[in-house]
């Protein structure tokens, strides 16, 4: 499972993209697990007291997960998620 | 008054004459500034079938009640005249601090009437307004332009001028201020430059006064903090721009590509917002009164692209880039720079260009169109000279510069034009994004994003998340979102406060600074009335239900490949909604009873 990071968390993680084998098999474990390897300048912008940020914007194969479980969004070994920051822009 | 300064200047270039008028405060009130009270006075002052670059024309600099004051963001004016690209209503928008300017120097608005006999500018000092000879200007760039104006008015004198490409009446010429700042859309500069109009220079010594100055100090103060403390506008666009936006729309397959031929760009990211911080960006950069700072003072050493400026932003990059195919980022701000020079609308540039490289590919333009230039996609050098080609008004710039629509049909294919109204659609994929191709399709002005920024609740999920693919409750959340956009454009407020503050807080500025009570609601409606002045002017002259479309490819051709493929448009299902909502007749007309309840009967 490939992840892409953009903006703030390129500099949290020191990186624009990673694999994970095997994928945790959900969006909450993958975001827990990040959040305890890179800290809080990972966490912060991503989870709120351990639920998903409203404003970050987590893709699955392009989907948000907001409109799908949220954290609870299954992940299989060939999904591609996207990791953005609160952000805006226009 | 109070936040309005009160007063009008009027200049007829015809005749050379200048007068000031008092600025009536039940229309002040109704039709806020800026946009606003710039649409009302054309309304009332022009035929809206109007040759737009006629004399007849008129053009308005307006700035807003809160212009000028230490409200967060707030010094922003509009453009207000007839469009040439769309023969629409225009309003651009600026930033910078030549509206701040305009006020200081004891003005809400500026109206230019006539015709120059020869090339001028406006040297406007408080109650000193003199008409000059601008022969010496005529043909140099923005920036030179500026520079000698400086020196020959005052160092500290704020500049609005056009480039070579508004005095040869190109449809897509902006008009640019303070150098880096542009009132980009509709071609407001050709109208400027078919009035000789080169510049209007202003130095201001007074003052915007506030009704209430202690509510006015802690409305402010409440604004600000709202604005700093969230986390989307008080962090991600100072440090990455707006175009930070490339990787998102990118990534949910909305990001036009190819001329809105795919929606995802393989290489996007080498001309994101990550990739400007970390190679071109100087500093960030605001306008006057601004905390956001999304501004990007910029540099690029690459020898064959090597320039100083600001930009790209999001819209820009994206037009240069993936909707062209192509990933080098010097190329992209160097085109951006050209654009600034000559003065010229960036997201009317890129799109013009796709569309050419478009059309090239297909064979419909060929070398012999071009004088040679290898107009390919991808094609990065053809690309910055086709820019420049636009700015001097030589070979194929001559047909670039009529914006992508004409250009399209002259080879007779308008198909091919990705515009709405003939205004070039931004960097947002409508298949993609339901609810912006709907404000896309309904758009007063054309194809314009920030009118109606449905994006934030579609695709950044601000102030709530909104399913980009639905169709349900988008015709309300256009509608919503149109109206509170032209309220505040009206007040001179920028659209990213909005990340942070809303109708409430803009309501409590408002009623503090000018002494009017307006509510949340009475400041949306406001925005109603002025959509709805708009709508009228359009219809009045000539457009009509037929032109609130989008690209047939928007309907007729799926996303081919990505997170949304085969999405197509649903704007045609949305648009009768969209009326009933709008109050608007089967026709797109507003009914007797809309126009009663906006007191525009």
């Amino acid at each position: 499972m490939q992840i892409h990071y953009f903006a703030l968390l390129r500099t949290a993680t020191r990186r624009s993209r990673e694999n994970r084998d095997p994928p945790p098999p959900t969006v909450g474990h993958l975001l827990r697990d990040l959040a305890a390897e890179y800290g809080p300048e990972f966490a912060r912008w991503v989870l709120r007291d351990g639920a998903l940020s409203n404003l970050a914007i987590i893709l699955v194969d392009g989907r948000d997960v907001r409109g799908l479980q949220g954290l609870d969004t299954p992940l299989t070994a060939d999904c591609e998620v996207s990791i953005f920051p609160p952000l805006a822009g226009g | 008054m109070h936040g309005w300064t009160g007063k009008i200047l009027r200049v007829d270039l015809t005749s050379g004459t200048v007068r000031t008028e008092a600025l009536n405060p039940a229309t002040a009130r109704a039709f806020i500034g800026a946009r606003g009270l710039g649409t009302k006075i054309m309304y009332d002052e022009v035929d809206p079938t109007v040759d737009p670059l006629s004399p007849a024309n008129k053009l308005i600099f307006a700035a807003g009640p809160l212009t000028g004051t230490f409200a967060p963001s707030m010094g922003r004016f509009d453009v207000v005249t007839k469009g040439p690209l769309t023969g629409a209503i225009a309003a651009s928008n600026s930033g910078g601090a030549w509206g701040p300017e305009l006020k200081y120097a004891g003005y809400d608005l500026l109206i230019v009437e006539g015709r120059a006999a020869k090339p001028v500018y406006l040297w406007i000092e408080d109650d000193a307004v003199a008409i000059r000879d601008a022969a010496h200007l005529w043909g140099k760039d923005v920036p030179e332009t500026t520079e000698r104006l400086n020196e020959e008015t005052a160092a500290d004198a704020k500049v609005a001028c056009i480039g070579p490409a508004g005095e040869r009446m190109a449809l897509i010429a902006s008009i640019m201020n303070d150098m880096q700042r542009a009132a980009g859309r509709s071609g407001v500069g050709a109208v400027m430059g078919s009035k000789n109009l080169k510049a209007v220079v202003v130095r201001g010594t007074g003052a915007v006064t506030v009704a209430d100055r202690e509510a006015f100090v802690g409305a402010v103060t409440r604004a600000a903090t709202k604005i700093k403390e969230h986390p989307v506008g008080g962090t991600g666009l100072r440090l990455y721009g707006t175009n930070v936006l490339v990787n998102i729309l990118n990534s949910v397959g909305g990001l036009p590509t190819g001329n809105f031929q795919e929606a995802r760009f393989e290489t996007a990211d080498k001309v994101g917002g990550e990739s400007l911080a970390a190679h071109q960006l100087q500093r960030p950069k605001g306008c006057f009164a601004c905390i956001i700072s999304c501004g990007r003072a910029t540099k690029v050493t690459n020898p064959k692209y090597k320039g100083r400026g600001e930009g790209p932003e999001y819209e820009t990059a994206w037009g240069f880039g993936p909707d062209c195919r192509i990933d080098d980022l010097d190329a992209v701000t160097k085109a951006n720079y050209l654009c600034n020079e000559y003065g010229m609308d960036t997201i009317s540039m890129g799109g013009t260009i796709a569309c050419a490289m478009e059309l090239f590919s297909r064979g419909l333009l060929t070398r012999e169109d071009t004088a040679g230039l290898e107009l390919d996609f991808g094609n990065a050098e053809a690309m910055v000279e086709a820019v420049r080609l636009t700015g001097t008004g030589e070979g194929v710039g001559v047909l670039l510069a009529e914006g992508s629509y004409r250009l399209a049909s002259r080879f007779g294919h308008p198909e091919l034009s990705m515009t709405v109204k003939k205004q070039e659609m931004p960097a947002y994929d409508p298949r993609a994004v339901q609810g912006i191709g709907l404000n896309y399709a309904t758009n007063n002005r054309g194809g314009c994003h920030v009118r109606g920024y449905t994006i934030s609740p579609e695709i950044l999920g601000v102030p709530v998340k909104a399913d980009k693919d639905a169709i349900d409750g988008k015709p309300e959340l256009v509608v919503l979102f149109q109206n509170l956009t032209a309220a505040l454009d009206s007040t001179g407020g920028c659209l990213f406060t909005t990340f942070g503050i809303g109708a409430d807080e803009f309501a409590e500025l408002m009623t503090t600074a000018t002494g009017v009570p307006y509510t949340a609601d009475r400041f949306i409606r406001a925005g109603e009335r002025i959509w709805n002045l708009e709508r009228l002017w359009n219809l009045k002259a000539g457009l009509s239900a037929v032109d609130d479309t989008l690209p047939p490819r928007m309907t007729g051709e799926p996303i081919p490949a990505g997170p949304s493929k085969g999405a197509v448009s649903r704007v045609p299902e949305m648009m009768p909604l969209y009326y009933a909502v709008r109050g608007w007749d089967g026709e797109g007309v507003p009914t007797r009873e809309t126009l009663d309840v906006l007191e525009l009967a």
